[in-house]
């Protein structure tokens, strides 16, 4: 890894009383990188998400975006400083329309609402979804929510975006147009971290994987490595891998 | 870019000029004094449930104690004019004021509580208040006090001949309530409190401070309400505990906007215009001998649009709303 660091995970640790669900994991991403978290159910992906995110504040450790340390900041904070994220269970604002959805991710960078209403267009033309402009979010189909859920996102104008499992539950074709988008995202200059558990569709487009294991960093490296290494066939890929190994 | 959206906005602003220049006119032809009465009430309830459906509606936390500021505003303004001589324009504001800044105080700990936590505790709240005033012997406790009236004058705001005065004001009052949040529904607070009220926890994620979102909501409604307190003390010129701080009046403010669309730009000057003159109505024909039967024609109401239009009568317009799907239709009806 050469790019010059984004984020930073310093020896973070989060217990939910007696559940240590994050236990010294340290993880680095790079600018520029799309990088793949994998892992079991239960491994702590999510968790480590959420405390990138804000959502929890971890119970030791650090977390380094962009050179400072956001440890203590709340998620509105974060968002400020550029960590963009999407809810693996969507969380779309389901009585506004679709733009309007995408301008309260906008008015971050700009409160001025003809310049939002505007930036809110574009990433919802840059996203695919400017057909469905004033549509209310409920009225969306599954696939459209997850799309809204990146362009609310992308709209924050983020340097990190956090990607929670856009991809799942998506059929073959929609899971290709997700997986341009986040390639689109990232030539615009966007780092990515994404939670995934559709292997066939993630290994080929990150360009690391770190896989979690039990609240802990198994492996981490190139995904065609990753895929090969005992540790994590054992602990998560199974049988087939490991044959194709 | 956005035509249909500016087309609406100017739309509704241009409908808003329109009715309340035919609101103006309307008391020159309409002469009977009992009807007057009814008009500046429906007026005031409109501009109070507006302002309840900032914090409430857009906001969507829902407030049943807003009986507070509406009292706070009233108290404050004849607590000033009969002890200090303090004009009531000033007391007005100053009610205003006082009314925003306890609402952020209660708003600290209160908004923490999510759904029906603190609508219980907004309840709760001002029933303490009511019980203080109940209770503080120099404002007049149980016995509530009286304005002194001298004669007409609008330096005092206060006119025992005429109705008319209290009329403009309560339509200037209304036109104030729904310009502020026509105004605040295209702007950075209005998308925040949309968003809140919808998931609390994506708004956050998008750099939405939710919580401060909350506190400037229930500033500028408590704000409002307090000078439609105040009004009311002037137009009532004397009050007690119960006369301006009750139950029924959190209610009041509630009801409203709730049976004409709660969250729209509509939907409380709609419902006031509707429920005030029928309460009035009711009160004066059936409700003498029979108490409370204004409340069970309320009930009635309330229970009839729960189930034909469970977001409001509004929903019978075209107005605001974008296309609703039949399964939107069939989920709210479900809620």
């Amino acid at each position: 890894m050469t790019a010059p660091l984004l984020l930073e995970t310093r020896g973070v640790w989060q217990r939910f009383g007696g559940l240590v669900a994050n236990s010294d994991v340290s993880i680095s991403v790079g600018r520029g990188e799309i990088v793949g978290l994998i892992g079991p159910n239960g491994a702590g992906k999510s968790t480590l998400f959420n405390l990138i995110a804000g959502v929890y504040a971890a119970t030791q450790g650090s977390i380094i975006f962009d050179g400072e340390d956001v440890t203590k900041l709340p998620a509105a904070e974060r968002c400020q400083r550029g960590i963009g994220r999407t809810f693996q269970v969507v969380k779309s604002f389901e009585t506004m329309t679709v733009i309007d959805n995408v301008i309260v991710g906008a008015l971050v960078r700009s409160t001025v609402m003809r310049d939002a209403r505007r930036r809110a267009h574009e990433v919802l033309e840059f996203c695919g979804l400017s057909a469905r402009a004033n549509v209310l979010a409920s009225d969306l189909i599954p696939s459209e929510k997850r799309r809204l859920e990146v362009a609310r996102a992308l709209a924050t104008e983020p340097k990190l975006l956090l990607l929670d499992e856009v991809l799942t539950g998506l059929t073959p074709i929609e899971a290709q147009t997700g997986v341009e988008l986040v390639r689109k995202v990232r030539a615009t200059g966007v780092t990515v971290l994404m939670v995934e558990h559709v292997m066939e569709i993630v290994m080929p487009l990150v360009d690391r994987a770190i896989v979690l294991d039990l609240g802990k960093v198994l492996v981490e490296g190139k995904p065609t490595e990753v895929v090969r290494d005992p540790k994590v066939i054992t602990a998560y890929l199974g049988d087939r891998h490991a044959q194709g190994a | 870019m956005d035509s249909a959206f500016t087309e609406r906005r100017r739309r509704d602003l241009i409908v808003a000029i329109a009715l309340a220049a035919i609101a103006a006119v309307v008391p020159l032809f309409v002469k009977n004094v009992y009807v007057q009465n009814v008009m500046v009430l429906t007026l005031m309830w409109g501009a109070l449930s507006q302002s309840w459906n900032i914090l409430s509606g857009y906001c969507g936390q829902i407030s049943l104690g807003h009986a507070l500021y509406f009292g706070i505003g009233a108290y404050t303004t004849v607590l000033l004019f009969t002890k200090f001589g303090v004009l009531p324009w000033f007391g007005m504001l100053g009610g205003g004021v006082i009314s925003a800044a306890i609402a952020m105080a209660l708003g600290y700990p209160c908004f923490r509580l999510r759904g029906h936590y603190f609508v219980i505790a907004t309840i709760v709240i001002a029933e303490i208040g009511l019980l203080l005033f109940h209770n503080w012997d120099w404002a007049g406790a149980a016995m509530g006090i009286e304005v002194p009236v001298r004669g007409d004058s609008w330096l005092k705001f206060q006119f025992p001949r005429s109705k008319l005065p209290y009329f403009y004001f309560a339509l200037a009052l209304a036109c104030v309530a729904w310009f502020v949040t026509w105004w605040l529904e295209n702007s950075k607070w209005g998308f925040w409190w949309r968003a809140v009220k919808d998931n609390p926890d994506a708004a956050e994620s998008l750099g939405v401070v939710v919580f401060n979102s909350k506190m400037g909501a229930a500033a500028v409604s408590a704000f409002l309400v307090a000078v439609g307190g105040s009004f009311y003390a002037q137009f009532v010129s004397y009050i007690d505990p119960e006369s301006v701080m009750g139950f029924q009046f959190s209610l009041l403010m509630a009801l409203p906007a709730v049976l004409g669309g709660i969250g729209t730009l509509w939907g409380p000057l709609l419902g006031a215009v509707i429920l005030i003159p029928l309460t009035e109505l009711t009160r004066s024909y059936v409700g003498g001998s029979g108490r409370g039967v204004d409340l069970i024609v309320y009930g009635g109401l309330i229970i009839a649009i729960s189930l034909a239009r469970p977001q409001g009568l509004i929903g019978l317009f075209a107005f605001k709303r974008p296309v609703r799907s039949p399964a939107l239709e069939r989920k709210e009806a479900v809620q």
